[in-house]
């Protein structure tokens, strides 16, 4: 079963194509992570899935299906009772997005379009399973009252009060601190195995990825350049690029002061990119044809896709 | 024993709404030998930040000295800091918000430079040149304006900057934190080698315990304004002794789902507490995992235990 479907998508601003072609299926209770640099397409792609694009940036292609309902052609306020009830977001500053004069209770309640007073015991149960220690009193507080990790709780709450099937998260632990990310991290994992809750979880952080994310989609510039289950695309990485980025990384592990892989020069602009592969310019195992044609998904090991001529290993 | 750096109880307090002064740094004390890499890691208003611009003579401690290459800054004269400084620099996190959008990067560079009547005309454009190259730039760039460049190269041109004077410490508050990954990888590649080539020490603050385990000869660990613990990298990578460190190198999550999914980790309990109004006894015992009733009344003095420095009643 399948609970959201992209089918390439793509997007664009002006003239000029920014997310190329791009799919993937998340199931009920799988975490999906999109990873990849600044600028990858990431964060639009969440936006696109949410029908909340900026204005400058139009859908050029592609499907989006939540269950059994597409959502690209439906109208604005079909759209718009699907938001909260059958799919959600959170974002990455859970300050910016509570409203500072609402209570953390009446902000959890507008998510049911229900008044606070009605489904009180509803909302305090949800603030317990988020992790707030004295809801009570918490309930009536205002988001100015709670530290950063307990805001981001209450953007959980609100996101998952109504059962959606899909929760994107974009980047939600960026902003925390490292022991207050392991917090929230561990929560989304229970909330979304408990519920059966389809998240997408977008992330540049490979740390979050390994540590919660059943599938990995890897973007660069527009595309994915690999995708599959987060163990094997960890341990064998197939893209050149997925393989770099992960050996650029400082570990726990690794030997202080050794050189880091590096990758040399810097995401292309969307202005910029060529015909073929948009890694080519910077891709040690890149060849003629690289620069010439844009290498389609095609399956490799372990249930994998990689867009490559000349994967690792392959 | 010679240092570059010398900071003894260090205090730094902010008026606080309602009264209560926020102790952002309560009675910090360190030091860094000449070449020696300290890093100051710590979660959000630990003070590590704070400590960085003490350092650097860019805020007035309550209480406390900084002495800065045998040269003690607190209320030292303007003149006196201006000398200090060209001993030690400073790189921040944000390079666009580091370079003046309107002056050419070989200007910014070069300033420090002119106004100290180091090198001028064509030795001072020469001398620019070797900088933009010591950084991974080109002699060419210096024409250019910062918005002409991407946040990576941004960030080498304020290390070019930071190097000119040839410092003897060179301060970095989260230099890597803005940058993508790939990138920082670069960076990081790029301090490591600058520094194995002129010897100078870095007190390297972040928040990203693998990236400061990758720089740093040494780390101290930073709760809510006071130090944790200090010592050697291996010693407290291999055998932390403060439960907060424990915590915090256990919550950094591991970037291989084999190594990570295998770890038994319990996420520490508790947010972080205002440090307008820490906690009595030890500041960590209301999140501590271990502590006893004693950590809620006695402060833990930093003591010797093994190679470290631990300022906790049970290590």
């Amino acid at each position: 079963m399948i609970a959201l479907s992209v089918r390439d998508l793509s997007l664009a601003i002006g003239r000029t194509n920014i997310v190329d072609a791009i799919s993937f299926d998340v199931a009920p209770g799988e975490v999906l992570a999109l990873v990849g640099e600044s600028g990858c397409g990431k964060s639009v792609t969440a936006q696109a899935i949410m029908r909340l694009l900026p204005a400058a940036i139009r859908q050029t292609g592609g499907e989006i299906t939540l269950g059994a309902t597409s959502l690209s052609n439906l109208p604005a306020r079909a759209m718009r009772d699907l938001r909260g009830r059958q799919i959600a977001m959170i974002f990455q500053e859970p300050q910016s997005a509570l409203d500072p004069l609402a209570t953390v209770g009446n902000q959890i309640a507008e998510a049911l379009r229900q008044p606070l007073a009605k489904v009180r015991a509803e909302v305090r149960q949800m603030l317990v399973e988020v992790g707030i220690s004295d809801p009570d009193r918490r309930i009536d507080q205002h988001p100015f009252e709670l530290s950063g990790g307990m805001c981001q709780r209450v953007m959980i709450a609100i996101a998952l009060i109504a059962r959606p099937a899909v929760l994107i998260a974009d980047e939600p632990t960026t902003a925390l601190d490292v022991t207050i990310q392991a917090q929230i991290l561990a929560l989304l994992r229970r909330l979304a195995a408990e519920r059966q809750t389809a998240v997408v979880l977008i992330t540049h952080d490979m740390g979050v990825v390994a540590d919660i994310a059943d599938r990995v989609a890897v973007m660069y510039a527009g595309r994915v350049a690999e995708t599959g289950p987060t163990a094997a695309v960890f341990a064998t990485p197939a893209h050149p690029y997925t393989a770099l980025l992960l050996a650029s990384i400082p570990r726990l592990s690794d030997v202080p002061k050794s050189a880091l892989a590096v990758i040399d020069g810097q995401v292309p602009q969307p202005a910029d990119y060529g015909a073929g592969c948009r890694f080519a310019g910077r891709c040690p195992r890149a060849d003629r044809r690289c620069v010439a044609e844009t290498p389609a998904l095609r399956p490799v090991a372990d249930g994998r896709l990689v867009a490559c001529f000349h994967p690792v290993g392959g | 024993m010679e240092t570059i750096l010398e900071i003894t109880d260090l205090c730094v307090h902010f008026p606080g709404r309602g009264g209560a002064p926020v102790r952002a740094v309560d009675g910090v004390s360190l030091h860094i030998a000449p070449g020696e890499t300290l890093g100051l890691v710590g979660e959000s208003g630990c003070g590590k930040s704070t400590i960085a611009n003490a350092a650097v003579g860019l805020l007035a401690p309550t209480s406390g000295r900084v002495v800065v290459a045998g040269t003690d800054i607190v209320g030292a004269s303007p003149r006196l800091l201006r000398e200090v400084r060209a001993q030690v620099q400073m790189v921040f996190q944000d390079p666009i918000t580091s370079l003046n959008p309107r002056m050419t990067i070989g200007t910014a560079i070069g300033e420090s430079l002119l106004v100290r009547g180091r090198a001028a005309g064509a030795a001072l454009r020469a001398r620019v040149g070797e900088l933009l190259q010591e950084v991974g730039l080109r002699p060419d760039h210096a024409d250019r304006y910062p918005h002409q460049f991407s946040g990576g190269q941004r960030q080498r041109v304020v290390i070019a900057r930071a190097l000119a004077l040839r410092p003897a410490l060179l301060v970095c508050d989260e230099a890597v934190s803005a940058l993508d990954v790939s990138v920082r990888a670069q960076i990081l590649n790029l301090l490591v080698a600058l520094q194995a080539r002129y010897g100078m020490a870095m007190l390297f603050v972040s928040h990203d315990l693998a990236v400061v385990r990758h720089v740093c000869d040494r780390v101290a660990v930073m709760y809510l304004g006071q130090l944790a613990e200090i010592a050697p990298r291996d010693a407290l990578f291999a055998s932390p002794r403060h439960p907060y460190t424990r915590a915090l190198i256990a919550a950094v999550p591991d970037p291989d789902p084999a190594v990570q999914r295998a770890r038994v980790s319990v996420p520490l309990v508790g947010e972080i507490p205002s440090p307008a109004n820490p906690p009595p006894g030890c500041r960590f015992h209301t999140r501590c995992p271990v502590a006893v009733a004693r950590c809620a009344v006695d402060v833990p003095a930093l003591r010797s235990v093994g190679a470290a420095m631990v300022a906790c009643h049970l290590a």
